[in-house]
C-alpha cells in the first residue's frame, strides 16, 4: 500500500487520524516543495501534530528511566518514529521560510498571498524585512535617487514549470494555459508537466497534487 | 546534512523521495512477539509470530536490521512478474506499464538492500531484470522529452523516482521555451537539439 492509495481509502474513513495527519504533512510539504507560490499554512493539521510530538517526547522522557528490555526497545521505534515525524516538519516550514525569504516584499504587500502565513510566519516576515531595510538604507539606499522606475519586488514566477497529478475526478476538467490558445483535459490519475498558472487553481481546491 | 540530499527549495531530492518511500506500508513475519505500539502514524498492532502483520517500511526495514523480523515482499516484485512487465514495456514502445506501483523504482532497491534472503532464491536475476526495466523506461522518457513542447507534457504511469531523475530537465526545458516565447516549430526543433546534446 501507498501513501496514494492511503489517502484514497481518506473517504472510507477507516484511516486512523494521526496516520491521515502524516500523510496530510507530507502531500503539503511536497506539495510547498514545487509551488513557485507560497501555499496556505496548515494550522490545524500543525497543530495537531505538534501536540502528538509533544505527548510522544513526554513518554519518552518519563520512560526513559526504565530498565525492562522490551520497554526500552519500544521507545527507540517511537523515538525513530519522533525523528521521522520531526524532519517532516522542519522540511516544511523551511521550505515555507525559503519562500518568505525570497519573496518578503511581494508576500507584505498582497493581502490574499499574506493571509496563507502563520502568526510566527508573518512576524519573522516583518521583523525579518524590518532589519534588512534598516541596513539597506544605512548602507547604500539613501544615496540612490527617489524614483528609480524600475519594480525591485521579487515575484514567484507562476509561470513555472510544475509536475501534478490529477487526483479527483473533476467537473469542469478544461484547463487552458494562459496566453496561449493551448488547453487539455484533466482525467484523474493523469501525470502532467505543465506550468503552475494553467492548474493553480485545481490544485488551490485539491483537486490536482503537485508532485 | 549534506547538501545533495536535502535542501530548502525546488523539487524533491532522491533522499527525499526514498524518505517518503519508507512511509509505505508493507507485510512482515516477525520473529518474535512485540506488544501494540502506539505511534503519531497510527497504532501497530501486537506481534504473534508468525502471524503475518502489515507495518510501515521504516519499521519493517529497522526490524529487519536486528533479525526481529522477514520481509514478505510485494506480490509485484517477483522475477516472473518483472519479466512479464519488461515484455509489455519492450513491445510497446508508446506507453508505460500501469502494473507498477508508484514508488516501484525506489521500493525495489531498498528492499533488495535489505533483504536479499527475503525475496526468494536468485536476487542476482531480479536485480538484472529490473535493471533492464528501468533502461526501457528511461529510454521511453527521453524520448517523450525529444517531443517536448512548451505548453504541457503528459507522464501517465511514471514512478515517482523516474520523475525526480528528469525532473529538473524537463522543468529546464519547459521554463527556457517559454522565456524564448518561440513558436512551436522553432520550439520542438530546439527540444530536439537538446535532447540530443544531454542524452548522445
Amino acid at each position: 500500500m501507498d501513501i496514494d492509495d492511503l489517502l484514497q481509502e481518506l473517504d472510507d474513513n477507516q484511516v486512523p487520524s494521526g496516520t491521515r495527519d502524516i500523510a496530510d504533512l507530507t502531500q503539503s510539504w511536497i506539495a510547498e516543495r514545487s509551488a513557485p507560490e507560497i501555499l496556505p499554512f496548515q494550522t490545524a493539521l500543525l497543530e495537531r501534530l505538534m501536540e502528538r510530538i509533544r505527548q510522544q517526547i513526554e513518554l519518552v522522557e518519563t520512560q526513559t528511566g526504565n530498565l525492562d528490555p522490551k520497554t526500552n526497545f519500544c521507545l527507540i521505534l517511537i523515538q525513530t518514529e519522533l525523528e521521522r515525524v520531526k524532519f517532516l516538519v522542519r522540511s516544511y516550514l523551511r521550505a515555507r521560510i525559503h519562500k518568505i525569504d525570497k519573496h518578503s516584499i511581494y508576500i507584505l504587500t498582497t493581502p490574499s498571498i499574506r493571509g496563507r502565513l502563520s502568526p510566527p510566519e508573518l512576524s519573522y516576515l516583518k521583523s525579518h524585512l524590518g532589519l534588512l531595510n534598516s541596513h539597506f538604507l544605512a548602507s547604500f539606499l539613501r544615496g540612490f535617487p527617489e524614483h528609480w522606475g524600475i519594480s525591485m519586488v521579487e515575484e514567484p514566477d507562476l509561470d513555472g514549470a510544475v509536475f501534478c497529478k490529477v487526483v479527483k475526478d473533476i467537473e469542469d476538467n478544461i484547463a487552458r494555459i494562459p496566453g496561449t490558445d493551448a488547453e487539455f483535459k484533466l482525467t484523474k490519475g493523469d501525470v502532467y508537466v505543465v506550468r503552475y498558472s494553467a492548474v493553480r487553481e485545481f490544485i488551490l481546491r485539491g483537486e490536482v497534487e503537485l508532485i | 546534512m549534506n547538501n545533495n540530499n536535502h535542501s530548502a527549495n525546488g523539487p524533491l531530492t532522491p533522499a527525499e523521495v526514498a524518505f517518503l518511500c519508507e512511509a509505505q506500508s508493507i507485510t512482515i513475519i516477525p520473529r518474535q512477539r512485540l506488544d501494540g505500539l502506539d505511534l503519531i502514524g497510527g497504532y501497530i498492532p501486537p506481534f504473534h509470530p508468525p502471524q503475518r502483520t502489515a507495518i510501515p517500511l521504516w519499521l519493517a526495514l529497522l526490524l529487519k536490521r536486528q533479525r526481529r523480523c522477514n520481509i514478505v515482499p510485494p506480490p509485484w516484485l517477483s522475477a516472473p512478474n518483472i519479466e512479464r512487465i519488461l515484455k509489455i514495456e519492450t513491445e510497446n514502445q508508446n506507453f508505460f506499464c500501469p502494473d507498477l506501483p508508484y514508488r516501484w523504482l525506489e521500493t525495489a532497491e531498498l528492499l533488495l538492500e535489505a533483504c536479499p534472503d527475503d525475496l526468494g532464491g536468485d536476487d542476482g536475476e531480479l536485480r538484472v531484470l529490473l535493471r533492464g526495466l528501468r533502461e526501457v523506461r528511461q529510454g521511453k522518457v527521453r524520448e517523450g522529452l525529444g517531443k517536448l513542447e512548451a505548453t504541457y507534457l503528459q507522464m501517465n504511469n511514471l514512478g515517482l523516482l523516474e520523475i525526480t531523475e528528469v525532473r529538473g530537465f524537463a522543468k529546464g526545458v519547459v521554463d527556457g521555451l517559454r522565456k524564448i516565447g518561440a513558436s512551436i516549430e522553432v520550439e520542438l526543433v530546439l527540444g530536439w537539439m537538446m535532447m540530443m546534446m544531454i542524452f548522445r
